[in-house]
């Protein structure tokens, strides 16, 4: 509450307000539709904090009042930064006492699937079975953007049913063993009615070139029986006639491969060179689809010849002595299999305690053991011990289920799918003020692992041992050592940096053509690497626009005219040690570079807000509503800069644009696909790009290097924007005014090291607002 | 001593019943589930909202002149023969809409979504109606997108509806009957559901004990949710034994990349289930980015949408954007032909409305929304202008939508009255 001696906050400011402000922000008509002397100060209600939250961050960094404006002086203005400032926070913490920061926060369908593997001890895709999430301050996580309808319901029921299905399934019937090998003249031979797509078998391998028809390199006598896992094994692969990568990349995917059922799955990008190599791969294959595998470089020389009709024959070509990218394989093994362990596994997960007898679990007694899976069930599923009170509605609805069918399985399979439609399973139960031990370790493994926390972490807090800072510095240590953590490293980087949406835009074929799907597969791949590199190495964030190494693979060397860089083909993706002038850091990878663009042009307003709010921690509000935004015009008479210029002589817009545009300016160097451009057209007579710019306080840089200079620098100010993200994330509740402080703190704890991204994963977990609901 | 027995049930695909009775259902059903308004005698009134995730390019798109008289523009131009069945509108948009793509959510919520003006999204005009009057078919609404999940329609709470994005799927669901063994099984599973949803109610109520104060919102849509999904079973379970309606082969396959074939696929299944009366309310969102297999056209839409005034750019989206139009005036004219009985047709009790959340996609503005909007009782055969520099509240017309259904809505969104100028005839 503010303090008890002053008049109401609005009644001191009104004289500053009076002075400054009201000339634009008030009356019938304010600027930005903001009228300060109407608005009431009322903090409870949140857009009127919002509101007011917003005129003291403007006012702190100077953007209001507007430069040609009045100024206030330094005084004036630290006094009603001041006064606000302590009635915001005052009234910011008193919600959070009362409500905390997030509220009824619910599984992502993505937590829900990895909750649920861990759960039953299976791994069959969930996540598509529910209703995708909607993101809120980038993040699905975040619980103010969830919403809830009958239809979640609906879908949590079946999602539920299905993984029961599969668990109780294998326990009742055992894992199916399928395996066939395929010797090249068989793939090369099989399925020849209709239109012939696949190899051609030739000295004892399969081959398959490159070729710009559909379904090209499909195998059709490698269809699976069922929908699974399986494993892939694909022999002495080889590459002939690379293009300028130095090797062939091929692109394995699984799909029905029909027109009329033309969506492919990918298994992986491969590269092949001159020396054998066997590849082996895990991949989920729907039943009745079958393997393609074929070069898929944009780069590469491909042919027409041997094509008729939409058929392919091999008869009197010679696509290796005509110079034709391709690759060659011997024998493909398929084999169906378990990643989420064998049915004995599953046995102790869904029936712990209860003995074999033969290859059947046998129960002595079901009227008592009932009541103790289900409790132990209901535990894990929780992630909280759970009272006799809390366990009778499940227990009533399986034993109603005995009696009805008289089988045990299907009354604790009744009790499994109640639990795992409960609210208590489907979100987070959370008190307000400092979470419990329970909360916190899940918390903990929600953040790390996208799931429910495991038997240690469920034992230390059974114990009351996870408020302590040394064991909750081991935890974090050994999360991140586990492979779990990997579903940290996916999920952050999907969504902070729009990861997922890397095939939302497919380039212009005609202006792009040598980007391909191996690029786009490699790009993200790249990224993911870096990130776990800074991780795993604790490096400081600066690395996040400027760093001594990279992770490359021939083709990404390629794309981004990297000639000099040391890599090696057959490799893959590798890290390289790379000098400063040359691609390097986050900022500047490909996939950063597509997901900021749309197919055929780029935005140097798209990409400032994206760079400006995910890298730089900018707070960049929409334009206004009645701005019309700039219709882009590509034929060349006027450049994007000069009608940005001409933009920003505009009081209102330029406030906003003046941290938007240099980060965007500085990446015009670079195109939708993420390569290096000096012209905006194909030859030296288009339109020059012009990456120079100034930064807000005023520094110049004339192209991406001298930006790059000028934030490498200000660890501080990057540190900022990543601590807030990822505080977000581990969450799952936006950084509020309150929040502000702890950040700070964060921040001061890992100056150390330049803000090294493992060290402000620990700092976030010792934060407030991490402990607390 | 019985030894263990694992009883799974029947082998059936047990999952395909919910998906096949309750996830294709699109109703928020509310304890206000007869109508608000009974008008006796009156047959059944529909409503189709088809919207266009890149909107129409403006100078292609609106005629010159208004009222009666107006010059079709070239979009409008193979429109003439149903000239009398619709009214073009321009000039108009959802005040306080705004985002570009994100605007998606609000084509027929018309929730404002400018900062700070709300937090979540308000219901959509399809779900409002089929809340109302939807529970005498078997799907009180279907929710389609020629692409993805997503869709403009929302429930009361705010969620998305995720829309069905797969023609053959739909088509089974709509027409295809399961066998025997598999409706029995479904009969068993609403009744687990039922009891399960029991359950998760009593939960969310102690949970409110449990947490306090700040999660009752959230907890509140947990049981709007219970208690909509529960009347929904109780409904599935009524259809669960009656045979769905016959009608031969499902309508040719489409081209993927053709969005306006693609298109054409979707209206094809849409008009099957307005003619058997499975539905009366019905979106269909078009996100197709395929059209290459349009002659003369060598880019994919999304990219040409993005046309930077670039004249071969413009003539390759003119093509997709007219065979976009086409495909409504097809579905609008298959309405007209088809005879109710009594004289009645089809398009007489059928709103149909063609809208985007674009004016224009090159600048992702959201003002000066491209409207075609046919069939109902309403006198159509005219274009009305707005200012294109102050636009109309387009609201205005779902509030006349929703009023000549029978719904004595007093606005909706940022409605300010009915239409102006959009006579009504009931």
């Amino acid at each position: 509450m503010p303090a008890f001696t002053e008049e109401p906050l609005k009644e001191r400011i009104e004289p500053m307000l009076f002075d400054y402000c009201f000339d634009c922000h008030d009356g019938a008509k304010p600027k930005a539709g903001l009228d300060l002397e109407g608005l009431p100060f009322n903090p409870e209600d949140p857009v009127n904090f919002a509101l007011w939250q917003q005129v003291h961050d403007r006012v702190h960094h100077h953007e209001m009042p507007p430069k040609e404006k009045d100024q206030p002086t330094d005084k004036e203005r630290q006094a009603l930064l001041s006064y606000l400032k302590t009635d915001l926070l005052a009234a910011d913490r008193e919600a959070i006492e009362k409500h905390g920061r997030v509220q009824g926060r619910r599984l992502t369908r993505i937590e829900y699937e990895h909750t649920v593997h861990d759960l039953l001890g299976i791994r069959i895709p969930l996540a598509n079975q529910l209703p995708a999430d909607e993101s809120d301050h980038e993040f699905d996580k975040v619980a103010d953007g969830q919403q809830l309808s009958h239809f979640h319901l609906n879908q949590y029921l079946q999602a539920a049913d299905l993984a029961l299905d599969e668990a109780f399934g294998r326990l009742e019937h055992g894992d199916a063993s399928w395996k066939r090998s395929y010797a090249p003249k068989k793939l090369a031979t099989e399925g020849t009615k209709g239109n012939y797509r696949g190899p051609e078998e030739r000295d004892g391998k399969a081959w398959v070139w490159a070729m710009r028809l559909q379904f090209v390199g499909r195998m059709i006598g490698t269809h699976v029986p069922e929908s699974g896992w399986y494993r892939i094994t694909i022999k002495d692969v080889v590459g002939v006639n690379p293009g300028p990568d130095g090797a062939v990349w091929a692109s394995l995917r699984t799909g029905a491969c029909r027109s009329d059922e033309p969506m492919m799955y990918p298994v992986a990008s491969i590269e092949a060179t001159t020396e054998p190599r066997d590849h082996s791969y895990l991949a989920w294959i729907r039943k009745g689809h079958v393997l393609e595998l074929r070069p898929n470089e944009g780069t590469n020389k491909t042919t027409n010849k041997g094509l008729k009709n939409g058929k392919i024959f091999y008869k009197g070509q010679n696509h290796r002595k005509g110079g034709i990218p391709g690759i060659g394989f011997g024998p493909i093994t398929l084999e169906r299999v378990y990643p989420s362990g064998s049915r004995a596994d599953l046995a102790k997960l869904l029936l712990p305690g209860v003995p074999l007898k033969g290859d059947q679990p046998a129960v002595r007694d079901p009227k008592s053991a009932l009541p103790r899976l289900l409790r132990q069930f209901a535990e894990r599923a929780f992630r909280r011990p759970v009272t006799d009170k809390q366990l009778a509605p499940y227990l009533q609805l399986a034993r109603a289920k005995l009696d009805e069918s008289k089988h045990f399985a299907t009354a604790l399979r009744a009790g499994y799918q109640g639990i795992l439609c409960s609210p208590r399973f489907l979100t987070f139960v959370e008190s307000p003020g400092p979470l419990d031990d329970h909360a916190l370790a899940a918390r903990l493994s929600y953040f790390l692992w996208s799931s429910l926390p495991d038997e240690e972490l469920r034992q230390l807090a059974d114990r009351g041992r996870l408020r302590e800072t040394k064991v909750l510095h081991d935890q974090v240590e050994r999360m991140l050592a586990d492979p779990k953590s990997e579903r940290f490293i996916r999920n952050f980087t999907d969504q902070w940096l729009n990861l997922s949406e890397i095939d939302f835009t497919s380039p212009d074929p005609r202006r792009f053509g040598s980007f391909d799907p191996v690029v786009q597969d490699s790009m993200v791949l790249e990224t993911r690497a870096f990130f776990r590199e800074m991780l795993d190495e604790n490096l400081g964030v600066k690395n996040f626009i400027r760093s001594d190494f990279a992770f490359l693979n021939t083709r990404l060397q390629t794309h981004y005219g990297m000639k000099d860089a040391k890599v090696i083909p057959g490799k893959g993706l590798q890290k390289v040690a790379v000098k400063p002038q040359q691609r390097n850091g986050l900022v500047t990878q490909g996939s950063i570079l597509k997901v900021t663009a749309d197919g055929s042009v780029t935005s140097p307003v798209l990409r400032g807000v994206w760079i400006g709010e995910r890298l730089l921690g900018l707070h960049i509000p929409p334009p206004p509503p009645n701005v019309g935004s700039i219709e882009p015009d590509i034929r060349g008479a006027t450049s994007i800069r000069d009608q940005l210029k001409k933009h920003r002589s505009e009081a209102s817009c330029a406030s906003c644009h003046v941290k938007i545009d240099p980060q965007g300016f500085a990446l015009e160097s670079f195109d939708p696909t993420g390569q290096w451009r000096s012209h905006y057209g194909r030859n030296a007579k288009s339109a020059k790009v012009d990456p120079s710019g100034i930064t807000p306080d005023g520094r110049k840089f004339d192209n991406i290097q001298g930006w790059k200079s000028i934030y490498e620098s200000q660890s501080n100010l990057l540190g900022r924007a990543f601590a807030g993200h990822l505080l977000t994330y581990a969450t799952g509740a936006s950084v509020r005014f309150s929040d502000r402080e702890s950040i700070a703190k964060i921040l001061s704890r890992t100056k150390k090291n330049g803000h090294g991204v493992r060290s402000l994963v620990h700092a976030i977990v010792l934060s407030e607002p991490f402990q607390h609901k | 001593m019985k030894s263990f027995h694992i009883h799974t049930g029947t082998s059936l695909p047990r999952r395909t019943f919910l998906r096949g009775a309750g996830a294709m259902m699109s109703l928020p059903l509310l304890e206000a589930m007869t109508p608000a308004f009974s008008t006796p005698a009156r047959t059944p009134q529909r409503f189709v909202g088809v919207s266009l995730y890149l909107g129409l390019h403006g100078p292609n798109f609106v005629p010159k002149g208004a009222g009666r008289n107006y010059t079709p523009s070239r979009y409008l131009r193979p429109l003439q023969d149903i000239r009398n069945d619709f009214t073009v509108v321009s000039g108009s948009s959802h005040p306080g809409v705004v985002g570009g793509h994100t605007a998606e959510s609000s084509i027929f919520s018309a929730c404002p979504n400018q900062r700070g003006a709300t937090t979540r999204n308000t219901i959509s005009l399809d779900q409002l109606m089929a809340k109302h009057f939807g529970h005498e078919t078997r799907f009180p609404s279907l929710v389609l997108n020629t692409g993805t999940e997503k869709s403009p329609s929302y429930t009361e709470n705010g969620a998305m509806i995720p829309a069905i994005n797969d023609p053959k799927k739909l088509f089974a669901s709509l027409f295809v009957d399961d066998s025997p063994a598999a409706r029995k099984r479904q009969g068993e599973l609403l009744q687990d559901g039922k009891s399960i949803m029991d359950i998760v109610g009593e939960e969310a109520k102690a949970l409110e004990r449990e947490v306090g104060h700040g999660d009752r919102e959230k907890l509140d849509a947990w049981f709007t949710s219970v208690r909509e999904l529960e009347q929904r079973l109780e409904i599935n379970e009524s259809w669960v034994e009656r045979p769905k309606p016959k009608v031969g082969k499902p309508p040719r396959p489409a081209d993927p990349n053709n969005a306006a074939d693609v298109k054409r696929a979707f209206l094809d299944i849409a008009l099957l289930a307005l003619k058997t009366d499975s539905t009366r309310f019905l979106t269909l969102h078009c996100t197709t980015n395929g059209v290459r297999s349009l002659d003369g056209v060598e880019e994919n839409y999304h990219g040409l949408s993005h046309h930077g005034r670039d004249e071969d750019k413009l003539e390759q989206l003119t093509i997709v954007e007219q065979a976009m139009v086409n495909a409504w005036g097809d579905f609008v004219r298959a309405l007209k032909e088809h005879d109710q009985g009594g004289g009645r047709h089809l398009l007489d009790d059928t709103m149909v409305l063609l809208t985007s959340n674009l004016g224009n996609a090159s600048s992702h503005d959201n003002k000066n929304l491209p409207v075609l909007f046919a069939g109902g009782n309403f006198e159509h055969g005219q274009h009305l202008a707005f200012d294109p520099k102050d636009n109309y509240p387009l609201p205005n017309l779902y509030l006349s939508a929703l009023r000549s259904i029978g719904l004595q809505q007093q606005n909706f969104a940022t409605s300010t009255g009915e239409m102006k100028g959009l006579v009504r005839t009931v």
